[in-house]
């Protein structure tokens, strides 16, 4: 038998006889090691997790127009470029605008804007049915849908006025310009003309819209009995002299002129006349905010709709970046452009910042927490070992084994245990801090291969920490009092 | 070599009348001479076992030195005094001193596997036979008997041929056949040469003796031959 044999025999025989204090000390090192390897991977991946998971609150920086007007889509396009690709999360145009249920009349906000977008800024969004994905497909808030009584698959249609301050520019009246004009009819609801003027001004085209008067009487006021009268003469008219009132609607028939009188040049004839569109509703939208009131459409029907082309309300961003960072962002864009005015929504990013460093902190006090009951278990179990094996630790240095090497054999021990236990922490440290990591936060995270070495390394060292007091009280066991005793 | 206390002595501390301590060996000269067998004679609690102890390099000594050869054993660290105690003292303690989770032969190869140095399985072999436990070889020390086991830890130190042996009451549980054997076993040692201290409290062994000590009290006198 050689004596390294003989070595080995001696401490696997003191190991498997003490099996269950030698389990307990290395299921109390695999455990600190499982929460810290565990704990170690979540404290580093928090940030990420926390960084996407607060990205679920929605946007955390806009941009408005610097002026107060609306945003222009190529200025815009420039001040998204001074954040890096890669931290935008999601940037969401919206044009909103007022529209109408042509069936019933009523107004609503409607908002034109990127639904692939929408999902990225504002993923708390729930809809019922799915995201517009073609174009003539309409996201109803849940509000509208209840007041106007719109189901699934159902078709709407929405219509379009410009609004008199809408129209714009020049007040000269020009041959062959769209003029467009309202006034309040019966009840004080709006009575819509849009006009087209011939080569001598007189009035070419007319168009009425009385659809909010009363069907059989001023709604009769579009007819084309009614309108022919206006074709040929120069603004302004005068009811009963230009123009004869439609029986029973006297009150309709002065708004139209009104209206005709009052009218103003637009850009084009769409803004002129107003447009109408027929949607399909794809989704029913429930936010639990405002946004159940509005009509989502994509950006091209609402220029198909208004005839206005790349110009924006506002851009809510999602961006994935620290506080400073994002400060940083919003002062470059208020330096480099002109018109585009960022702004972070405070808020938010406030308390991301607050929350990650709570989390850390409570996450390095956890760890130090179970290290410190790591060692304090692995210790008694040692002491344990210590008492136990008392009178053959005596024995064998009466026999001649030196205090030192008394020591090494007891480092040794407990550094195998924590070797042994740190790779168990490693296994079992990912796989909790994978099921922490879904249930907590929905997302699998990435196994680090550096924290293997450093799970072991860390265990080995609070093992031998752990040894220090039971190697104390076995190098002070004193040979002659166990030759003696019994 | 020879063995030599020098004027030693051993206080422990414990209550006895006016003192606070008491003395279990007092300022003792003493040498176990090589390739000689000194009995130590004296009664139950007279202070063999303390001075057997320092003699060990096991316990040290309140007063006095103790010199194997020239080397003074308490001025030496605690690594060169332990390979001392492996390679050249062997001791027989009194009482039961066996590692139970290891067999009768890896106990008496222990001091030899706690060092690199030579395999004794050899010499180890020969004195189980003599004292007649090679049979044991194997077996587990909690099958033995306390005579068995006595004589596990005689081999045990006869086995690494120590300069020194000392033994403490080696005989106590034995019959007289063993007792017989062991004894001879330790004549046999000292004529190769190694200083023999035996302890007993038995007059027989006086028969095996080249000289003989009786200790009372922690006072040693030596007893004259006739
Ligand atoms: N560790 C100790 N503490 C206090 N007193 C002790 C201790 N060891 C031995 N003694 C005392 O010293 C005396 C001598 O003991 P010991 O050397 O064992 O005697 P012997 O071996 O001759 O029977 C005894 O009276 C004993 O009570
Ligand atoms: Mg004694």
């Amino acid at each position: 038998m050689t004596k390294r044999r003989m070595f080995l025999r001696m401490i696997t025989a003191s190991l498997l006889r003490r099996r269950s204090r030698m389990l307990v000390a290395l299921l109390s090192i695999g455990i600190g090691a499982t929460i810290l390897s565990g704990l170690v991977t979540i404290y580093y991946d928090v940030p990420r997790q926390m960084g996407a998971q607060f990205r679920n609150y929605g946007a955390n920086m806009i941009f408005v127009s610097a002026d107060g007007t609306s945003l222009d889509a190529e200025k815009t396009a420039e001040a998204l470029s001074l954040i890096p690709k890669e931290k935008i999360l999601g940037a969401t145009p919206y044009r909103y605008t007022s529209a109408q249920m042509v069936r019933n009349q009523l107004s609503f906000v409607a908002a034109g804007t990127d639904f692939e977008q929408v999902q990225a800024t504002s993923p708390y969004f729930m809809v019922d049915g799915a995201y517009p994905s073609a174009s003539r497909q309409v996201l109803l808030g849940k509000e509208v849908a209840k007041t106007i009584g719109a189901k699934l698959n159902s078709m709407v249609e929405i219509s379009w006025k410009p609004s008199v301050t809408e129209a714009s520019g020049d007040t000269e009246l020009k041959p062959g310009a769209y003029l467009a004009g309202s006034a309040e009819g019966f009840n004080s609801a709006l009575v819509y003309v849009t006009l087209k003027l011939g080569d001598d001004l007189s009035i070419a085209e007319m168009t009425v819209n009385a659809d909010s008067q009363t069907a059989e009487f001023g709604g009769r006021c579009a007819e084309e009995s009614f309108t022919k009268q206006f074709i040929g003469k120069l603004i302004p008219l005068t009811a009963g002299t230009d123009v004869d009132a439609m029986t029973g609607a006297t009150v309709t028939s002065q708004a139209v002129v009104d209206a005709v009188n009052k009218a103003r040049p637009t850009e084009n004839a769409q803004a002129a006349t107003g447009n109408s569109l027929s949607l399909q509703v794809t989704g029913i939208l429930d936010t639990g905010g405002d946004e159940e009131q509005y009509i989502f459409l994509s950006l091209s029907d609402m220029e198909a709709l208004t005839g206005e082309q790349d110009r924006f309300d506002v851009m809510e961003l999602s961006v994935s970046a620290s506080a400073e960072e994002l400060e940083e962002y919003v002062s470059q864009i208020t330096d480099k452009s002109g018109s585009v005015s960022a702004r972070l929504v405070k808020r938010v990013t406030r308390s991301e910042a607050a929350v990650l460093t709570k989390l850390q902190s409570l996450v390095f006090l956890v760890t130090a927490v179970v290290l410190l009951l790591t060692m304090i278990c692995v210790s008694t179990t040692m002491m344990a070992v210590v008492t136990e094996r008392r009178k053959e630790i005596g024995l064998r240095k009466a026999l001649g084994a030196s205090d030192s090497s008394i020591r090494l054999e007891f480092l040794g021990e407990g550094i195998f245990l924590g070797a042994l236990g740190g790779l168990l922490g490693s296994v079992l440290g990912f796989g909790f801090a994978q099921v922490v990591s879904v249930n907590v936060f929905g997302s699998s995270i990435q196994f680090q291969p550096l924290l293997l070495p450093l799970t072991v390394a860390v265990s080995m060292l609070i093992a031998a920490l752990s040894c220090m007091l039971p190697i104390k009280r076995a190098v002070q066991i004193d040979p002659a009092l166990v030759l003696k005793g019994e | 070599m020879d063995i030599r206390a020098e004027g030693i002595s051993r206080r422990y501390f414990r209550r006895t009348g006016e003192a606070n301590y008491f003395e279990a060996v007092c300022r003792t000269d003493f040498t176990v001479e090589a390739g000689k067998v000194t009995v130590l004679l004296g009664r139950s609690g007279s202070g063999k076992t303390t001075l057997l102890h320092m003699l060990a390099g096991l316990l040290t000594p309140t007063g006095g030195k103790i010199f194997l050869g020239d080397t003074d054993l308490y001025s030496l660290e605690d690594k060169a005094l332990s390979e001392i105690r492996n390679k050249r003292i062997g001791v027989i303690p009194q009482g039961r001193s066996v590692i139970d989770t290891l067999t009768v032969l890896e106990n008496i190869l222990l001091p030899a596997a706690l060092y690199g140095g030579e395999s004794r399985g050899q010499e180890a072999l020969e004195w189980m036979k003599k004292l007649d436990i090679a049979h044991l070889a194997d077996s587990r020390p909690t099958e033995l008997s306390g005579g068995e086991l006595r004589r596990v830890a005689i081999v045990r130190a006869l086995a690494g041929k120590p300069e020194v042996i000392l033994a403490d009451e080696p005989t106590g549980d034995l019959d007289d056949e063993n007792t017989a054997l062991v004894l001879s076993a330790l004549r046999d040692a000292a004529r190769d040469g190694a200083a023999v201290l035996l302890v007993t409290h038995e007059g027989e062994a006086k028969q095996y003796a080249d000289e003989v000590w009786r200790m009372n009290a922690g006072t040693l006198t030596r007893e004259e031959r006739n």
